[in-house]
This record gives C-alpha cells, structure tokens and sequence, in this order.
C-alpha cells in the first residue's frame, strides 16, 4: 500500500526519503514479447510510399537482430531493395482484444541485411525454423530470401502510452 | 434463470432473492421481511440491470482505462479520489436505456412515497458476513420523481468504485470485468427517532452488551455525524442499562431528555437478538421508530474495526466531513487555529534568540521543534479533512452542472487574499519596478552572476551602492521578512535573498500574467444560474466554504512553513555559537536531528558535533541503454508546451529556475508557488488533481501533468521536454532518428 499522507508539509522531520523507482527491466519485458509472439508487421518504404506486411520472425537472445524470409518475388522484398531501412512492430493485441491498457506493443527500428549461403544464414534458417517448422521447406526454396534485421533500437509500449526506448549492446 | 434478464425484484418476493441478483443488503431486508420483522417495503433493481446500463454506455472501457491508468497500489489516496470522480462523472453523464428506465417508472408507482424515495446501494458480497464494508458506497435520499431517482441510481452505482471502494479493493475484488452493484429503491420512513444498534460493543467486540444510538431524525443525520448521538450501553442478556449519555445538540430537546424510554430500547434489544438467533451473525442493524412500532431500515453483520494500526486506509474514509461539520471546522480553523498559528509565528518571530544563555537557547530550539510537531498533528486533525469543503464542492458542482471535464470547479476556487498571491502581489510589483529601470534590472543581473554576492551582508551592501539600489533594497527587505521568512527543504528563504532576487529579475523579462477574472465570473453565474432560485443560496454557501477551504490549505502550509523557518533560525543561531567555540564541525544542513544535537551540545559543554559531510548523489552514467520516451500521469491542466526542463530538489535548485523551463519536481509546494508563473509547464511526481501545482497551473493556463512516478529519475535537467496536460502525456526528446540515420547520438534536449 502505497498511500502517502495527503499534503507535502515542508520539512519532514521523520527524514524518509522517496524509494527510487527500480529501472523496469525493459529488455526483458521486450524479450518476453518477442517470445509469445511469432508474427510482427514489418514496415518496408521505397518510392516514397510506405508499405506493412506481416511476417513470421525469430530474434537472438540479445536482442541485437532480427530475422525473417520471404519470397522474391513479393511487393516487400522489391521494396527491401529499394531501402534497407525497416521497422518491425510486434504486439499482443490478439491476447486482449478488449483490454488496451493490457496490450504491449514493441517498435523496433534496424537495417535490413540479406543473407546470401553462409553459415550465418544457416544459423538464422535455423533460429526461424525452430520457431515456425512449417517454414522448412519454405527457406530451402531458391526463390526465397532470407533477411537480418540489425536493430537500432527498440521502442517497448506498455499501458496504452508508456514509452521507453531500449537500444541494444552492439554485437561485434 | 437464463431467460430474460430480471431487472427489477421486489423485496417482498418468495422465495428472497439470491444476494448475488439483489446484492447484500436488499438480501438481508427480504430475509428479515420474510421472518416477520417490520421492515421498510420497496424493491431492488439488480446487477443485471447495471450489467445493462455499463454495457450499453461503454463505461466497461472506460473503467478499464481508469484503473489500469497507472497500478492502483502506486496510486496515492488523492488519486484515487480523482479516478473516483471522474467514473462517477462518466456514469451520471450516461443516458439510461430505455426498457431500463421505463421499468423504474413502472415500479415507483407500485408504492406510495410522500417523503420521496431512498436510493441505497446493494453490492453483492457487500454485507456478507465475511466481508462488511458499510460506508463505501453512497446512498442518495429523499429524492422525488422518476428523473431524480434514476439519477440516484447512477449516482450508487458509480459508487461501486467510489474512492472508498477503491482503497478497499482488493478485499472487495473489485474488478471492471466482474464487479456489480444492485440498488435498492425503498419509500423514504419519515419515521422519528431513528438510529443504528449494534448486537455487541463493536469497539471491543465484548458480545455481553449492546449498543444503541439515536437522533431525533433520520438516521442519515447520524451517519453523517450531523447530529451528536443519545448513546445508550445495555447488557444483552438482563437489558439493564450500563450506562447512558444524551447527545449534545442545541435545537431538538433539551438537554438530558433522552430520545428512547426503557421499553423502546427493549423492543431494540429484542429485535437484536432475535437477528442473531435466526441468522447466526451479531447484526448491526439501522432502524426508526414509525407509526408507534420499531422498523428495521437495514441489518447486516457487525464488523470490528481493522486491527493493523498502521492501515490509513480508516483515516482516509473518515474524510468526508458532513456539511454540518465542515461548517464547524470552518469556524474553529478560521477563528481560532489559523489565528493562533499565525499568532505564534509572529511571536517567535520577534523572539531575540542572541540574548539567551545556552541553556535558554537549546529549550528555544525544543520547543519550537514541540511547536511544529504540534502544528502538524492539528494540521492532520483539522486542516486537511478542512481542505475536503472542495471536494464536497465539486462533486456538488459536477452533479448541477454536468461539466465535460469534471474538474471545471476548480478555476472557481482561487482568490486575491490568500498568503501565496499576496506574495506573489508583493514580488511581481517588485519585478515590474526592476523592468521598469532597465539599468537596475542589468546590475542585479551582473551582481547575480558574481559568485562573491552569495554572503548576506555583502549583497546588501553591492545592492545599495546600485543606481536605484537603497530604495529596491528597502523593498526586497520587506519582501524578504514579510513573505519570505519561510523554510523550504530545511532552508529559510529569507536567507536566500540571491534565489529570491533570481526569480525577480526572470519574472521582471516576463509578460504579464492573463487575467482569469472574466472567466471566473462567468463560470460563478452560470454555476448559481443552474442551481435556481431555490438553490441559489445553497450553493453560493457552498462554493463560499470551498473557496475558504482552499485558501486555507495554501495559508496553512505556508504558515507552517514560517513556524518551521524560526526553528530553524535557532538551530542556527545554537550552531553558530557552538562554531564559534569549535564545538561544531562540518557543514551545517539542516535536519531534525541535527536540530536534536545542537540543542544537546549548548545544554552539555562535555558535548561536541561533528556533521558528517553529505553523500553526492551517484553521478548521471550519461548514455543509458534504457531512456523513457514518454511518460505518462494524470491530464492535471490543459495546455501543449515543449521546453528543457529544470528539478527542483532542494532550495538551491530554485535559483537554477529560468523562465520559459519545464518545472519538473516531486510536488510544488505552497513555499515554490512562486517559481509556478515562470514555468512553460509543470510535471510532478506527486499526483491529484486537487494538489497545489494543478490548481495553480489551471489558474495560469499553463500545462500540468502530475502523478508521473519517476519524473525525478527519468527526465535529466536540460532534457527537451513535451508536456500534454490534455492527455497527460510528457515525452522526452525530440522525434528523431539520428540513431537510425548514423548521426551521432545526443541528448534529449534542444
């Protein structure tokens, strides 16, 4: 119970001091997210229009990037090629439809980096496809590209409006 | 059940309804009915009516939205009265579905009602024997005609989340998406007397006896502690009486002819007993005596009051002092505490502290350290359920005018007499006489930047060898000793002069100040406008006590300010001799305890103090990988501003405070509300809607968002600050993406 007397008064003889707020642990609220939800709205621009489109992604455990695939021949990789300058949105509306203040929202901002055969796509192929086995065969096809997205930084939403920017630790 | 929803039940329905459709205490009174006590007739209008009127009005997301704002155990007890207002403003806002209302009217005309109708709230679990929570929620009689009782109806049902309620919340469950109330719709029993009787002494729980009280009225006198109560202890078994008290009322009966003969009190006692021998529970019962026969008004299990000494939930229900005795506190802080506070400041002001002996100086310094003490405890005791005469306002205000933004009242409060605008007065008449001599304004200016100016003496003396400077100096002394000679932080401002001139002189570059008086005026008639003739002088009294009851919360924190200066005065006028002798080491800060040891130390030669030197606070890590963004609080005062922002934390930060900065600080306080017309906008950690800072942001037009829990943590000095008191949003920095674009990282300001 936090209900402090009513009015400020001055000196305070007792000499309590206001507990500082801990620092929310806003990492690991992001990762928390990040790990119940397997889809995010990726922002795409080019031609002066932005585009949004949903993809299936996975992430490394320190937040540093992002990955996703997707065909060639789609609207989005055209546009990745214009820009390699993305942003990801990923949210848990779907777990309070009726309840905004409950749902979380993460912005995060990065580069986009297409991953030719290397064993860093092998790596990341494998990070998707322990998230989304039904993308096996998917990711073996030639037409389709496998992208990293390097994150900036991230933007947690919480409470309908609470913001709090986190960038990660560069990796390398 | 399943079928169609049951709106509306009467209570004298068989079998009785289940208090989980009709709520504890209509549950109750139908089982009494039942059992053959004489109880009130009327009928209930269920939770699945109110499940109909939330549902339809959305008020389902809007209290969603209310309570998850901001956790409720971070909120303060202000805040939640806030949060409560507004949900109750929401509520009566709404309009009442049809088939709802139409059902009602049907019903009032089933009975009678020449006295008008009571409207009381039933919440299931309410009344429980588990859980008795009598109080939360509010009950509105007599009201007469179909219109008003529906308004009575939303009234108790946005009660539910009264701010009672809410403090209560985890022990009542409340929850947006599971929490009911029923109300109960009973003819008003002009019955007399009435009173309440408890089935054992609920202050010790000794089951042997029985207490009864009564008033010659309605039984609503004496649980608002309008009218002082006949009080009655009787043993339960024998009903002999243990003792007995008559009330102290000055119109009805005379002194000492108590309202209740022996034979009532037994006809009480009986009815008692027989509650608790059919239903199992002590009950505490509400009666009145009607048609020469007891009536039972409601009953329902006694509850003994909460054992944790350390719970202030009690404190904070108690206040809601009635109209009654609000009127009283009014007089005995207006004529007597305010005086005799304002008298002893004067009086310890004159004191000459140098004249005393050690040991004459050390008792100066206790007891004025008693003196504070004391004046905090009457400060507790009487000025804050006091400073409640405006919220009584503005729920009184909100029910007759049904403003869009429920906190509209609150431009109506300010005034010209208070001890903070005539400082104010006092300092912008100051400041326009340095504008006006644009050669003074630009000495003080230099004199202020020069480091050497901080000692007393010598900035007199720099002031008075100035173009201009004896006669400003005659006056910034006055200002000084009549507004100034106030502690803030521990620090006497008097003895601040350079943060006092430093805030004339800022004031001195600013505009003048809009003038709200158009405004006021015109919100005051069309206040007294909707109240009607028969109203009008009704509410005039009441906007009169809310408009007192505010300017006395200012004046007392202020004078408490003064009372708190001159202890500090001796404190350092006792570590000043024990310096002189080397008995005292360190700088001197001070504090309580610090004040403690001084006192000791000049009654003891054998003692010596040594101050410890102050721990820095841990230096600002500069980048951080975690940066809020936006912030969020209460909407306090409307308004858009981006600026830096500046902390207050101590009273050094005060001379920092530049016009056109963003104050940001844990509360304004009644001794800063000077620095309040200098700010762009204000964000506070300390939330309410009814606190100094929002009230005078409102008053200034300037931008506020207060209940922001970490503002001190979170927004640097510097830092570019967006202030939304529409929304209650503070964002910092700007929309940038230098991150993203390869630009360097900077700070969050401009």
């Amino acid at each position: 119970m936090n209900v402090p007397d009513e009015p400020v008064l001055g000196t305070d003889t007792s000499s309590s001091q206001e507990p500082i707020g801990e620092e929310q642990d806003v990492a690991g609220n992001i990762s928390r997210l990040l790990g119940s939800q397997p889809f995010g709205v990726l922002c795409t621009q080019g031609w002066g229009q932005p585009y949004g489109a949903v993809v299936a992604f996975a992430y490394d455990s320190g937040l540093s990037a992002l990955a996703f695939c997707t065909p060639t021949a789609t609207r989005k990789f055209r546009l990745l090629e214009e820009s390699s300058r993305v942003a990801l949105v990923i949210d848990s509306r779907s777990l309070h439809p009726d309840d905004m203040m409950k749902v979380e929202a993460v912005t995060v901002t990065g580069n986009a980096l297409r991953l030719a055969e290397s064993e860093a796509r092998r790596e990341w192929a494998q990070r998707i496809v322990q998230r989304h086995g039904y993308l096996r065969q998917f990711l073996q096809a030639p037409s389709t590209a496998l992208f990293r997205i390097d994150a900036f930084r991230y933007f947690y939403v919480s409470r309908f409006q609470e913001v709090t920017q986190w960038v990660p630790p560069r990796s390398g | 059940m399943g079928t169609a929803p049951e709106w509306l039940i009467d209570l004298s329905v068989t079998p009785p309804p289940a208090a989980r459709l009709v709520g504890g205490k209509a549950a109750n009174l139908s089982r009494l009915g039942r059992a053959g006590f004489n109880v009130a007739p009327g009928f209930c209008f269920t939770v699945e009516a109110y499940e109909r009127f939330v549902r339809e009005a959305k008020l389902d997301e809007l209290l969603r939205m209310e309570l998850q704002r901001k956790p409720l155990e971070a909120m303060r007890w202000e805040e939640l009265w806030d949060t409560a207002l507004r949900i109750r403003s929401a509520f009566v806002g709404c309009s009442f579905p049809i088939t709802l209302s139409e059902t009602v009217e049907h019903a009032l005309n089933r009975y009678a009602a020449p006295a008008g109708w009571a409207v009381r709230s039933s919440a299931p679990g309410e009344d429980s024997h588990a859980a008795s929570f009598a109080g939360l929620h509010e009950s509105v009689l007599p009201v007469h005609g179909t219109a008003a009782v529906l308004n009575g109806i939303r009234t108790v049902w946005a009660s539910l989340w009264s701010d009672a309620a809410l403090l209560y919340r985890r022990e009542l469950g409340l929850d947006p998406g599971e929490s009911r109330m029923a109300v109960l719709l009973q003819p008003v029993i002009d019955g007399r007397p009435s009173g309440v009787a408890f089935g054992c002494d609920p202050r010790t729980g000794d089951a042997g006896r029985i207490i009864v009280e009564a008033v010659p009225g309605r039984c609503a006198d004496l649980v608002d502690g309008a009218v002082d109560p006949d009080h009655w202890t009787l043993d339960k078994r024998t009903g002999a009486t243990l003792s007995q008290r008559s009330g102290n009322r000055n119109s009805e009966g005379a002194a000492g002819a108590l309202l209740l003969s022996p034979a009532q009190l037994d006809a009480i006692r009986s009815a008692l007993s027989e509650v608790e021998a059919r239903f199992g529970w002590i009950p505490d019962v509400e009666w009145t005596w009607h048609q020469d026969a007891l009536l039972l008004l409601q009953a329902r299990p006694v509850t003994m009051p909460p054992s944790d000494p350390a719970d202030q939930r009690p404190w904070y229900r108690s206040l809601k002092p009635s109209p009654a005795r609000l009127k009283r506190l009014a007089r005995r802080v207006t004529e007597q505490l305010i005086p005799e506070l304002a008298a002893e400041c004067d009086r310890l002001a004159a004191e000459s502290l140098d004249r005393y002996p050690n040991t004459e100086l050390a008792h100066a310094i206790r007891a004025r350290r008693a003196a504070v003490d004391r004046w905090k405890d009457v400060y507790r005791q009487d000025f804050i359920p006091f400073a409640h005469g405006v919220r009584q306002f503005g729920v009184y205000y909100n029910d007759l005018v049904r403003p869009d933004d429920p906190f509209a009242f609150v431009i109506l409060l300010g005034g010209e007499n208070f001890l903070a605008r005539q400082r104010d007065d006092a300092l912008c008449g100051l400041a326009r006489r340095v504008a006006e001599r644009g050669a003074l304004a630009d000495a003080l200016d230099q004199l202020l930047r020069d480091p050497g100016s901080i000692d007393r003496e010598s900035f007199t003396q720099r002031i008075g060898r100035l173009p201009g400077g004896p006669a400003f100096l005659d006056a910034f002394d006055e200002l000084c000793r009549e507004h100034f000679d106030i502690a803030h932080e521990g620090v006497r401002l008097a003895e601040r002069p350079e943060a006092i001139l430093h805030t004339i002189l800022e004031r001195a570059r600013m505009p003048r100040a809009r003038s709200l008086a158009t405004e006021v005026a015109d919100r005051e008639r069309y206040f007294l406008d909707a109240a009607g003739p028969a109203r009008r002088e009704e509410a005039r009294a009441l906007l009169d006590l809310a408009r007192l009851s505010w300017r006395l919360r200012d004046d007392d924190n202020i004078l408490i300010g003064r009372l708190e200066s001159q202890w500090i005065r001796a404190v350092e006028a006792g570590a000043e001799r024990l310096r002189r002798k080397e008995r005292l080491t360190g700088t001197f800060a001070f504090s309580a305890e610090l004040a403690d040891r001084v006192a000791d130390a000049l009654q003891d030669p054998s003692l010596a103090v040594n101050v410890p030197p102050t721990v820095a606070p841990p230096a600002d890590p500069g980048h951080r990988a975690t940066t809020a963004r936006q912030l969020v609080g209460q909407p306090a005062a409307p308004g858009l501003a981006a600026a830096a922002a500046r902390r207050i934390r101590d009273s050094a930060d005060l001379l920092q405070f530049q016009a056109g900065e963003v104050l940001v600080c844990d509360a304004v306080q009644p001794t800063m509300t000077h620095l309040v017309p200098l700010a762009a906008a204000i964000v506070e950690r300390r939330g309410g809607m009814l606190i100094h800072g929002a009230i005078i942001a409102r008053e200034l037009g300037i931008p506020c968002v207060n209940g922001v829990d970490r503002a001190m943590q979170q927004i640097r000095d510097g830092d570019w600050v967006t202030v939304d008191g529409y929304l209650g949003i503070v964002t910092l920095g700007h929309a940038e993406f230098d991150l993203e674009v390869g630009r360097p990282a900077r700070r969050q300001d401009g």
